[in-house]
């Protein structure tokens, strides 16, 4: 590993804050040259805000740039990528039915195209997985996918790479190839950033470990130094919010929701869980473990391929209409998207999943329909002058008591919650686990992922914990802790 | 003041500017003919209403009305009963509209493609079927559908407001109607509560064909004779109309009633043109421009909304 | 390379099946002469197909072709029977077509219309100003000098064969050896990667619009010599033609997938249906119907095997 004086990249306390919402706070990195420096945390401890600052798609409220220990201005992608700084985000910027070359090339076409070839192919030479450059992206699988990003990442002379979890779609084999890219590219004297999750490949790759925790360092090691024990405690620690409490149920009642072997299109496989009538049921996992395709899956979704879903006892039949005839709720986590109809009413969303239960002869009457509306405005506390008000007005709060407000109208006694509280003010998260509260006391049932630990361990009797996209563990109320559950959520061993 | 009293203030605005352009506007005689042929418009734009409001689009409508009339033409000719004319007409249209709302549910085929594929096979079928003839004179009692009075007013004018009050009550006053605003205004949140999207629009497409059936069989009594093509030119008009009266194209929100003042615009529009004597053949252009005008006033609304949310 | 590789398409089957039915149904379809009618009939339809490849690749649509068609041979007749020269009134009609084109382009890029109704309304716009410029009636009196054209041949090509293979070896090498066709291919397939590596994506996708205009004008050149006289709705429902052949010719709605020599295999495909349905004097209208069949069919079978 070559070490210049000055470290290649170095960002200095660089502190981010979205609409009230701390994302990091006073964050310092920095990485050599031929260094790979991986950068460790749970969901929303900061890590993809602090890639996202350091290739310019957002702007720091305060901090500053250093490369080659010169002080540097990023205010646009353009100008981090001037300054040899690329990004592999987990989506790949990458046209389908374009060749390779192209590809690589995209905006920066040469009139030779048989010199962009030739460069093309020798570029992806060096990193050690040569191939046809006239090949179609579409027709190549996501490992090659990833190096080509790799090698246009290159072409435009990047001296610093971040990756974004790299391999969360790669094969045990495709991995191995990776590393020893990335060893290559360390010989090359580029620095590495790379965000993970999977402990194993921490200590096998990583010269350095930044631990990020709440938007802040929480630490800086060196693996050798380290253990997989001391970076789970470093990761976890978040103060639980005192604002809410709960009585834990003593009594679970029947089994409300059980799947068995449920397998299904969006890649959840094998998984088994029970929920009962009284309890709220917590879903941990990283990001990428397969949580919100379980939901989907159990709530009809997506389709399922295998195994079988019991609704207090009985099978239920595929399809969200029948879900929700049944009386199932799915709040999602896009709610803006798949939660509301934004240019509709207050008054239009809290009805349409209750059409055929409050009006079951099919006719639409309003003054029983402002009626129903009002009553749910009123036991929610859903802030709004008027039922008429557009949905898309509303905090983020507000919109996810209407989602829930939904439900409760439709009569849904098994409600399916993704990420409950994301996007929410302190106040209506307290609101909306109180109100969870009550429902399960007088006998309803809760299933929740949520990505918040502290949550999961405050609010849930039980939690099942997924890893690549099935169950791997069940912790009962006396095991859940977070470090527990990041224990079973993440890779190693 | 809500956009369904400036469209009406944009009627009145429109007829105090022709009562001043040309003396023969204010006649009830004119103001009679402004509203049949209005009717005729919105009979068709209703059904292509509600595909609108699901976020859909029936480009067939012009050419289902033109093989439905001819159909029921020729039955009522073949067998003599005005009602299996009637009959056959409004099955053909609901005919077509099953078929497209198959094609876009089923084959999950864009309704552009679908309904503009199956545009040109209904022509074909109606060019080929009538072989260049034109059949005309049928009794009476049939004209009376469409050149007749009752209570003083053009049957048509009639079975527009009779339209309307049908329409308006299924989409405000039943649950399939919100049903399909909710479809309209966003399908993936409207099928993750449970509602049959498929079903409903496959609903929507049927209802457009029986209304364009309809509006062939009404056309037909007031032409008094039938020929392929006949619906070509009201496509156009039946869009426009559509969105003038603040439909949006892209779902969820709208009325019927404004596709009714969307149609009455448009048709005193022409009018107007007819009056002061401008050629119809400047006709397409000027429906070509207001119809851009109110897709370009929708879009760049919907632009808006969307930056403020 | 981005191109012209894949496994022999079903269209190239459909074809090859189309040609022995109506070859086995009578002598005078595999003639010469007839052969040579199809050649000719197809080099318009192809001149418009071509660019709505590029405008189906991005996800879009142009209705408003063949009423752009019409108009842009309306105004090249009555420039030739006003007694201009014939490179001017080329020009005008090619300005025209143009000018139409930008305007789709900048209502469907910039001002963010779906494409149908833009297109649509255009359509309008360009038949209405067609009629109203004639009143409905053909333009004659162009005199001999575009007839002529049309009518010579080329080492023994006829002349609209010529033009059509001149317009296809363009765009062949414009989608698949230039920088635009490379932009094509990533505003239909990944337009926020094209951004973000700078590139002005608007602009080039206003040019194909642009361009689909521009095709129009060179189609009224070929129409209008080929009828002799300039008429507005000569070219009514070519566009669905267009659509047509691309779709058939394996071009995907989405993703920037587009396959250029598949779409002269439909249009060929649209030519040789029409023409073998003539030749079996089954009437025009009844062709308009299959050919809307043939669409619905092509897609129904693509649906089917990218479900197995």
């Amino acid at each position: 590993m070559k070490v210049n004086f000055a470290p290649l990249v170095e960002m200095r306390g660089i502190s981010k804050s979205f609409t009230g919402v701390r994302a990091l706070d006073n964050v310092s990195l920095e990485a050599n040259s031929g260094e790979v420096h991986i950068l460790v945390g749970q969901n929303g401890a900061g890590k993809s805000t602090l890639i996202k600052v350091l290739c310019g798609a957002h702007h720091p409220d305060h901090g500053e740039f250093l490369i080659d220990g010169k002080k540097v201005r990023i205010h646009s992608v353009a100008d981090a990528r001037r300054l040899g700084i690329a990004v592999i985000f987990q989506e790949f910027s990458l046209v389908p039915f374009l060749d390779v070359a192209q590809n690589i090339y995209l905006g920066r076409e040469s009139r030779d195209s048989r010199k962009m070839h030739t460069e093309a192919a020798r570029l992806l030479e060096q990193l050690g997985i040569p191939m046809d450059t006239h090949l179609l992206v579409n027709d190549l699988g996501v490992a090659q996918q990833q190096m080509i990003e790799i090698a246009k990442a290159l072409s435009q002379n990047a001296r610093i790479l971040v990756m974004d979890e790299p391999t969360a779609a790669l094969s045990e084999h495709e991995i191995l190839r990776l590393f020893e890219r990335i060893r290559r590219l360390k010989q090359d004297g580029i620095a590495i950033i790379y965000i993970s999750h999977r402990l194993k490949e921490v200590f096998e790759l990583g010269d350095r470990i930044t631990v990020l925790r709440d938007g802040c360092v929480a630490a800086t090691l060196v693996p050798s130094k380290t253990s997989i024990n001391e970076l789970v405690s470093l990761m976890v620690g978040r103060e639980v919010d005192a604002t809410y409490r709960r009585r834990f149920c003593e009594m679970p009642g029947e089994i409300a929701l059980e799947t068995r072997a449920l397998s299904a299109v969006n890649g959840v496989r094998d998984a088994s869980i029970q929920v009962r009538s009284g309890e709220i049921v917590g879903l941990a996992g990283l990001v990428g473990a397969g949580r919100t395709e379980l939901l989907r899956a159990i709530f009809g979704a997506d389709r399922k391929t295998e195994g079988e879903i019991l609704l207090g006892g009985k099978r239920l039949m595929e399809g969200p209409e029948h879900s929700v005839a049944s009386g199932v709720g799915l709040v999602p986590e896009n709610r803006k998207t798949e939660g509301l109809a934004l240019i509709r009413s207050v008054h239009d969303n809290l009805l349409v999943a209750a059409l055929p239960r409050i009006f079951p002869n099919h006719i639409y009457r309003f003054r029983k329909a402002a009626r129903v509306v009002a009553d749910l405005i009123e036991r929610l506390r859903i802030a709004t002058h008027s039922p008429k008000r557009l949905a898309r007005l509303l905090s983020g709060g507000n919109q996810q008591k209407v989602v829930i407000g939904k439900w409760l109208n439709a009569g849904s006694r098994f409600l399916i919650f993704d990420e409950p509280t994301r996007g929410i003010d302190v106040g209506a998260k307290a609101e909306i686990f109180s109100l969870l509260d009550s429902l399960v006391a007088q006998g309803a049932a809760v299933l929740m992922v949520s990505s918040e630990l502290p949550e999961i361990v405050a609010v849930c009797d039980r939690a099942y914990v997924m890893r690549d996209r099935t169950i791997v563990g069940e912790l009962q109320r006396s095991e859940l802790t977070e470090e527990n559950i990041l224990r079973l959520a993440m890779h190693h061993g | 003041m809500s956009s369904f009293a400036w469209r009406l203030l944009g009627v009145l605005l429109l007829c105090v500017v022709l009562t001043l352009s040309s003396s023969a506007f204010l006649t009830v005689g004119n103001l009679l003919n402004v509203l049949r042929q209005a009717s005729l418009i919105f009979l068709i734009a209703s059904g292509l209403t509600l595909v609108i409001l699901s976020a859909g689009l029936d480009l067939s409508i012009g050419a289902n009305l033109g093989l439905s009339a001819c159909l029921a033409a020729a039955v009522i000719k073949a067998t003599g009963s005005i009602a299996i004319g009637i009959g056959a007409g409004l099955g053909c249209g609901m005919t077509i509209g099953i078929l497209n709302g198959l094609l876009i549910t089923m084959l999950r085929l864009p309704p552009f493609i679908a309904t503009y594929g199956m545009l040109w096979m209904v022509y074909g079928i109606n060019y080929w079927t009538m072989a260049g003839n034109t059949i005309y004179g049928f009794p009476a009692a049939f004209r009376e559908i469409g050149s007749g009075y009752l209570l003083g007013m053009p049957i048509p004018v009639l079975l527009m407001v009779l339209s309307l009050i049908v329409g308006s009550v299924f989409t405000r006053y039943t649950t399939w109607g919100h049903e399909i605003y909710a479809i309209g205004a966003n399908a993936e949140v409207a099928r993750l509560s449970g509602i049959p999207v498929r079903r409903r629009l496959i609903l929507v497409y049927t209802l457009s064909g029986a209304m364009s059936g309809l509006a062939g069989i009404v056309y037909l009594a007031r032409l008094n004779s039938a020929e392929a093509g006949i619906g070509e030119p009201l496509l156009l008009p039946a869009i426009a109309s559509v969105l003038i009266g603040g439909t949006s194209l892209f779902g969820g929100t709208g009325s019927l009633g404004g596709a009714l003042i969307g149609a009455v615009i448009l048709t005193l529009v022409l009018n107007g043109m007819n009056l002061l004597t401008i050629s119809g053949n400047w006709q397409p252009l000027i429906t070509g421009v207001i119809l851009l005008l109110a897709a370009g006033i929708d879009t760049a609304a919907r632009k808006w909304n969307e930056s403020q949310a | 390379m981005a191109s012209a590789r894949r496994r022999i398409p079903g269209i190239a089957w459909l074809l090859a099946v189309l040609v022995l039915f109506f070859s086995a149904f009578g002598t005078r379809f595999a003639s010469a002469p007839n052969l040579i009618n199809i050649g000719n009939q197809s080099s318009i339809l192809l001149l418009l197909a071509l660019p709505m490849t590029l405008i189906i690749m991005t996800e879009g649509l142009d209705l408003s072709m063949g009423a752009v068609l019409g108009l842009s041979g309306v105004v090249l007749a009555l420039l030739l029977a006003d007694g201009h020269a014939l490179p001017m009134a080329l020009a005008a009609a090619l300005g025209v077509g143009t000018l139409f084109g930008l305007a789709n382009g900048v209502l469907i890029v910039a001002l963010g219309m779906p494409p149908f109704v833009a297109t649509l309304g255009m359509l309008g716009v360009a038949q209405g100003i067609a009629l109203a410029m004639t009143d409905g009636q053909s333009v004659g009196g162009i005199g001999s000098a575009l007839p002529g054209i049309y009518a010579s041949r080329w080492m023994g090509i006829p002349f609209a064969i010529v033009v059509a293979l001149l317009a296809y070896a363009t765009f062949h090498f414009l989608l698949y050896h230039t920088r635009v066709g490379t932009y094509v291919f990533a505003i239909g397939g990944n337009r926020e990667a094209l951004m973000l590596a700078g590139v002005p994506a608007n602009r080039y996708h206003v040019l194909i619009y642009a361009i689909g205009g521009l095709m129009a004008g060179a189609g009224a050149f070929l129409l209008t010599g080929r009828m002799s006289v300039g008429h507005p709705t000569a070219a009514v429902g070519m566009e669905f033609d267009a659509v047509v052949a691309v779709i058939v010719g394996g071009t995907k709605l989405e993703r920037g997938d587009g396959w250029l020599p598949g779409t002269v295999l439909g249009v060929l495909t649209v030519g040789i249906l029409k023409n073998g349905l003539n030749v079996m004097a089954v009437p025009s209208s009844l062709q308009i119907a299959s050919i809307g069949m043939l669409v619905i069919v092509a897609l129904l079978l693509d649906s089917l095997r990218e479900r197995s």
